[in-house]
C-alpha cells in the first residue's frame, strides 16, 4: 500500500469531521438562512458554532469569519475586494512576496490591469521574505501587503512578527494567506496587526470546497471590502449564496481538533520528520526546508541529476509525493519558489516535497532511500 | 480538560455567577451526571459549552446576533436527548 505523503497538497479527512458532516447531510439538512423552523434554526446554530471554533484559533470575534469556497476565493475577496477603495482613495500600490501562491499572485496581477502597480519582494536562500526589502518598498499610496504564513512548497514559516512590527506605523492593509499554516502553527496569525487571513478546510483535515476570509477590525473599522459576486446578504453581503452547512460544520470541527489536539499532532509530525531527515541524509540532498524555519510537516529536498517526475514515478508504489504546488505541478514547470530562493536549475528540476500529518501511516524510509539511490546510480550522479 | 468537566465548569459559573436560570441549568446538570448516556455526542456537548460561554439573555435583542440565548441551549439539549 502506497503511503500518502502529499499532505501539503490536501490532507486526509479527520474521522470526526466526516461524522459531523454526515449529520448535516443526512439529518439536519436545513438552510441556515431560514431560521423559521427547527431545521433552519439548528443549521444557523451549526454555522454560528463553526464560526466560533474558527475564530478561537485566530483570537477574533466570530463575526469576523466570512465563509467562502476555499482559500483561493478568500484571497480573491481580500485582494480584489479592495479595488474600489484603492481606486477611490488613489492608493493603487500593492505588494507581495515572490513566493506567494498563484491564488494571491494572479488576483494581484489582475489589479495591475486596472491601473494598480505591484511590487514583488524577494526572499532569502531559506525562503523567507526579506523584511528590510519590504520596508523599503512601502509607499504612502501602498494599499495592500499580502504575505503568506507558511510556504506551500517548502513549509517555511514567514517572519510575520517582524512584518507586523514593520507595518505598525503604516496604514496599508495586510492580508495573510494562511492556507498552509492555519491550525498547524497557532501563534503567528493571532497578531492584531493582521487585517485579513485566508484559510482552507482541506489543508486541516476538513472538507474540500470550504474556507474563510477572517477580517480583523483596526481602529474599530473592518477592511473596506466590496463583494465580488451578487445575489443575497449572506456573510455580511460579502459572499452571497446559500451556506454549505455540512462543509462549514466540517471546517469548524477541523478547527476544533486543531486547537484541542495541537500538542499530540505536533509530536507525531515532528517524530516523522526526525526519521525522514535521518534516512534522507544518506542521499546528501540539498535541503529546501531548513528545519529551524519550517513546519515539521514537510521536507522539500533537491537531488540534482534525478528529475522530479522520474523520482515521483519510481516512488509511486511506496510513497505518494509531489514536487511543487498541486496548483502548478501539472504544468511540470520548475518551481518559481525555489528559483526565488536562488536554487540552480539542476536543483529546481529535481525537487521533491514529502509532506505528512498525524494520520500518516508508518513510512518505510529505507525503501524510499533505496529507490532514490538506485535512480542516482542510473543517472551517474 | 475533559469535555464533561468543562461543561460542568461553565454551567456552574453561568448558573451561580451569571444569568443561567434554574430551569435551564437543571437539564444540563443531568447531562453532566450521566456522561455515559452522551458518549459519541462530542459535537453537541462542545456546542453547548460554546453557547454557555456566550450566554446572553438578550441575544435576540440587537440588530446582530453574536451571542446564544435560552432557545439555542434548549434546542441543543433537545438534540442531545434525541
Amino acid at each position: 500500500m502506497t503511503v500518502y505523503l502529499d499532505c501539503a497538497s490536501t490532507t486526509p479527512t479527520e474521522p470526526s469531521v466526516a461524522e459531523v458532516m454526515r449529520r448535516f447531510i443526512d439529518v439536519d439538512y436545513g438552510n441556515a438562512a431560514s431560521p423559521i423552523h427547527d431545521y433552519g434554526t439548528f443549521a444557523r446554530m451549526a454555522v454560528d458554532h463553526a464560526r466560533g471554533q474558527i475564530a478561537k484559533l485566530v483570537k477574533v470575534r466570530r463575526d469576523a469569519v466570512i465563509f467562502t469556497s476555499g482559500a483561493t476565493e478568500a484571497n480573491n475577496l481580500a485582494i480584489l475586494g479592495l479595488r474600489q477603495y484603492g481606486t477611490q482613495t488613489a492608493r493603487r500600490h500593492v505588494i507581495c512576496s515572490a513566493i506567494e501562491h498563484k491564488a494571491v499572485l494572479e488576483p494581484l496581477e489582475a489589479l495591475t490591469q486596472s491601473g494598480f502597480e505591484m511590487t514583488l519582494i524577494p526572499v532569502d536562500s531559506d525562503g523567507r521574505i526579506i523584511v528590510d526589502k519590504l520596508q523599503r518598498a512601502m509607499r504612502p499610496d501602498t494599499l495592500l501587503v499580502s504575505t503568506m504564513q507558511v510556504n506551500n512548497e517548502t513549509g517555511v514559516k514567514q517572519p510575520l512578527t517582524e512584518i507586523a512590527e514593520m507595518l505598525s506605523e503604516h496604514h496599508a492593509y495586510w492580508h495573510v494567506d494562511a492556507a498552509q499554516g492555519f491550525g498547524k502553527e497557532l501563534e503567528s496569525i493571532t497578531h492584531p496587526r493582521i487585517d485579513m487571513i485566508s484559510i482552507s478546510g482541506h489543508k486541516i483535515y476538513g472538507p474540500k470546497g470550504v474556507g474563510a476570509l477572517i477580517t480583523r477590525k483596526r481602529n474599530g473599522q473592518s477592511p473596506p471590502l466590496k463583494q465580488l459576486i451578487y445575489g443575497g446578504d449572506q456573510e455580511r453581503g460579502l459572499r452571497p449564496g446559500t451556506l454549505p452547512v455540512p462543509l462549514i460544520a466540517g471546517l469548524g470541527e477541523a478547527a476544533r481538533c486543531a486547537l484541542r489536539r495541537h500538542e499530540e499532532r505536533l509530536a507525531k509530525v515532528t517524530s516523522i520528520r526526525t526519521r525522514a531527515l535521518a534516512a534522507l541524509a544518506e542521499l546528501n540532498p540539498v535541503i529546501n526546508s531548513p528545519a529551524a524555519q519550517s513546519l515539521p510537516h514537510y521536507i522539500n529536498i533537491s537531488l540534482p541529476g534525478i528529475p522530479s517526475a522520474t523520482a515521483i514515478e519510481a516512488l509511486a508504489g511506496t510513497v505518494a509525493v509531489s514536487s511543487t504546488s498541486a496548483c502548478t505541478s501539472h504544468t511540470m514547470a520548475p518551481s518559481y519558489v525555489l528559483k526565488a530562493m536562488g536554487r540552480s536549475e539542476a536543483e529546481t528540476t529535481s525537487a521533491l516535497r514529502f509532506s505528512w500529518c498525524h494520520l500518516t501511516e508508518d513510512v518505510d524510509w529505507g525503501a524510499v532511500v533505496a529507490i532514490l539511490q538506485k535512480l542516482r546510480q542510473h543517472t551517474g550522479h | 480538560m475533559d469535555l464533561f468537566t468543562e461543561l460542568e465548569k461553565v454551567t456552574r459559573h453561568e448558573h451561580e455567577h451569571g444569568e443561567l436560570p434554574d430551569w435551564l441549568a437543571e437539564p444540563i446538570y443531568t447531562v453532566i451526571s450521566n456522561p455515559h448516556h452522551y458518549q459519541g455526542k462530542d459535537y453537541l456537548i462542545e456546542m453547548l459549552i460554546d453557547q454557555l460561554n456566550e450566554y446572553d439573555v438578550y441575544a435576540e435583542a440587537g440588530c446582530c446576533r453574536w451571542a446564544s440565548d435560552h432557545e439555542d441551549i434548549k434546542r441543543t439539549l433537545g438534540k442531545l436527548n434525541q
